[in-house]
């Protein structure tokens, strides 16, 4: 069963969301949430498939981690845990879209954005796992790490400088701001070489 | 009083740190902490001792500046709060985008930008059109500029400068049949046809479709240039303002979808929908807009409240016609009062 006693809920986390509700209204806090945890329900479902264990949610500003115990998955069944997240949104957009026609586009946007978001080839995100994953499958650990680091630095640089431009040419769009930095904070740590 | 005496606090504190952090062999640990003589500090001690160090400073800093410069400082706090209100409208663009995924990938891009660039149309095309307009004043304007009161604000500063002496010869009886109204006379004038902004039209349009009235309510401003209730100056008003109670039914003006609600300081709370052949109708200023992005509508169906949301001055619609993005005049769409 989950571990709802080992939730772990930051400061960072509720003051992004307040921050976001105030902004944006209670609307699109639940249509971004309710996103979210259908791409969290993707990671756990086929998780516990996997038969890891899940010892904990820790819901940051950086966005919702399931932590599992320390059972090595093979490098297939992580790939499988890692893409099931966005496959769970991106499922849940075209089954949306499917049943209602234009009736749900906001939440089937959401969900594909949020697909296309954690696809992005940037390390703490699914992409970035995927691809590091995917190529120490093939290549081995050293050069998925190489691949996923340089990959990664050149993709979180250009994720900043949208993000920038974006809040640079609409004048506002400050909740973006968490994001730019931490997209920033992804391309240093590439570039630097220290695994975030 | 409270502030200044925690700066003060503060500042004792950053000499106090000052003086164990330029010490760093010798002994910072008997600066900061002389009870405990033979214990160094430790690590994490150190850090947390930088951070306070840190956000002491900042907050001198800050205090500082408040003090020292209080009009910059409250210039940037209008930039802040400006950049805190100016957002992107997050719902249209998920609306835009899962329209994208089902098919209607036409527009779907235009739509995307403009939720993220232009969340607030109403003031962007307001400042567009301020500047050509007043470049291109018809030389009549002087005279009519006399009968403005010299002590209403507007955007015209000779206007009140003018004393009402310096007016031609021979046009004193004109003078007089005018009434004395407060901004008619010169948004009268203004109507030609080279001073209109660019993306208006007065004609008349046959739109080749049914529609009615969104709702039937009192007309307290017409299309074209007024005087802004809030802002003051001369603006070019791009709707109809219907006054109506609070609550009352706002019906579809014809057939088609929703292609965007949201929210904006200017308009409130405010939905677009879209007709066939280019037309689309904007209501503004709503206490609710009971339909959601995407949805199909028909004519007279009911899709919002009147309410005084944004920047309005009591219940009313505003309503806005658009054809292939060019304003028209939609009071000959509507009934009223």
């Amino acid at each position: 069963m989950f571990p709802w006693h080992n939730l772990q809920i930051t400061a960072g986390f509720v003051l992004l969301t307040a921050w976001f509700a105030l902004v944006n209204g209670f609307q699109p806090l639940a249509v971004v949430l309710a996103a979210a945890a259908v791409h969290e329900l993707g990671h756990y479902l086929v998780l516990t498939a996997c038969g890891a264990q899940i010892s904990g949610l820790r819901l940051s500003a950086l966005g919702a981690v399931l932590e599992t115990d320390s059972v090595r998955l093979s490098y297939g069944k992580e790939l499988a845990a890692v893409l099931a997240g966005p496959g769970a949104n991106l499922l849940c957009a075209l089954s949306l879209t499917a049943a209602g026609g234009g009736r749900w586009s906001v939440l089937a946007g959401a969900n594909f954005i949020l697909c296309a978001f954690n696809l992005l080839p940037v390390r703490p995100l699914d992409g970035g796992r995927a691809l590091y994953l995917a190529a120490s499958w093939l290549a081995g650990p050293a050069a998925g790490e190489i691949i996923a680091r340089w990959t990664g630095a050149a993709f979180a640089l250009g994720l900043t400088a949208l993000l920038a431009y974006v809040m640079w040419r609409s004048g506002g769009s400050l909740w973006l701001l968490p994001a730019a930095a931490a997209s920033c904070g992804a391309a240093l740590s590439g570039i630097t070489g220290r695994t975030p | 009083m409270t502030s200044r005496q925690a700066g003060r606090r503060m500042r004792k504190f950053t000499a106090h740190s000052a003086r164990s952090s330029s010490r760093p062999g010798s002994g910072p640990s008997n600066a900061a902490r002389p009870r405990r003589k033979n214990e160094p500090l430790r690590p994490s001690e150190l850090r947390r001792l930088v951070q306070l160090v840190a956000c002491g400073t900042i907050f001198v800093l800050l205090v500082a500046v408040k003090l020292l410069l209080p009009a910059k400082m409250a210039g940037f706090n209008e930039q802040l709060s400006a950049a805190l209100r100016k957002n992107m409208d997050i719902q249209a663009v998920f609306s835009a985008v899962g329209r994208a995924f089902d098919g209607h990938a036409s527009g779907a891009m235009e739509d995307v930008y403009q939720a993220v660039f232009h969340p607030n149309q109403e003031e962007d095309a307001a400042v567009k059109t301020s500047e050509p307009v007043k470049m291109q004043e018809h030389p009549a304007l002087d005279v009519l500029r006399t009968y403005r009161k010299p002590a209403e604000p507007s955007g015209m500063e000779d206007a009140a400068s003018e004393p009402p002496e310096a007016e031609p010869d021979g046009s004193a009886e004109t003078e007089d049949a005018v009434p004395p109204s407060d901004a008619s006379t010169l948004a009268y004038v203004q109507y030609s046809e080279e001073n209109l902004p660019d993306t208006v039209s007065m004609e008349q349009a046959i739109l080749g479709f049914a529609y009615d009235t969104p709702l039937t309510g009192v007309l307290t401003s017409g299309f074209g240039y007024r005087e802004h209730p809030i802002e003051g100056e001369e603006r070019f008003h791009y709707g109809v303002d219907l006054a109506a109670d609070s609550g009352t039914e706002i019906d579809c003006f014809a057939d088609g979808s929703v292609t965007a609600v949201g929210e904006s300081n200017s308009y409130g709370r405010y939905c677009i929908v879209s007709h066939e052949s280019g037309y689309s109708t904007l209501y503004a200023h709503c206490s609710r807009v009971t339909v959601s992005s995407g949805a199909q509508v028909t004519r007279g169906q009911k899709i919002a409240e009147v309410g005084s949301t944004g920047m309005s001055t009591g219940p009313h619609l505003h309503f806005e016609l658009h054809k292939d993005g060019l304003y028209l005049n939609p009071i000959y769409y509507v009934s009223v009062a």
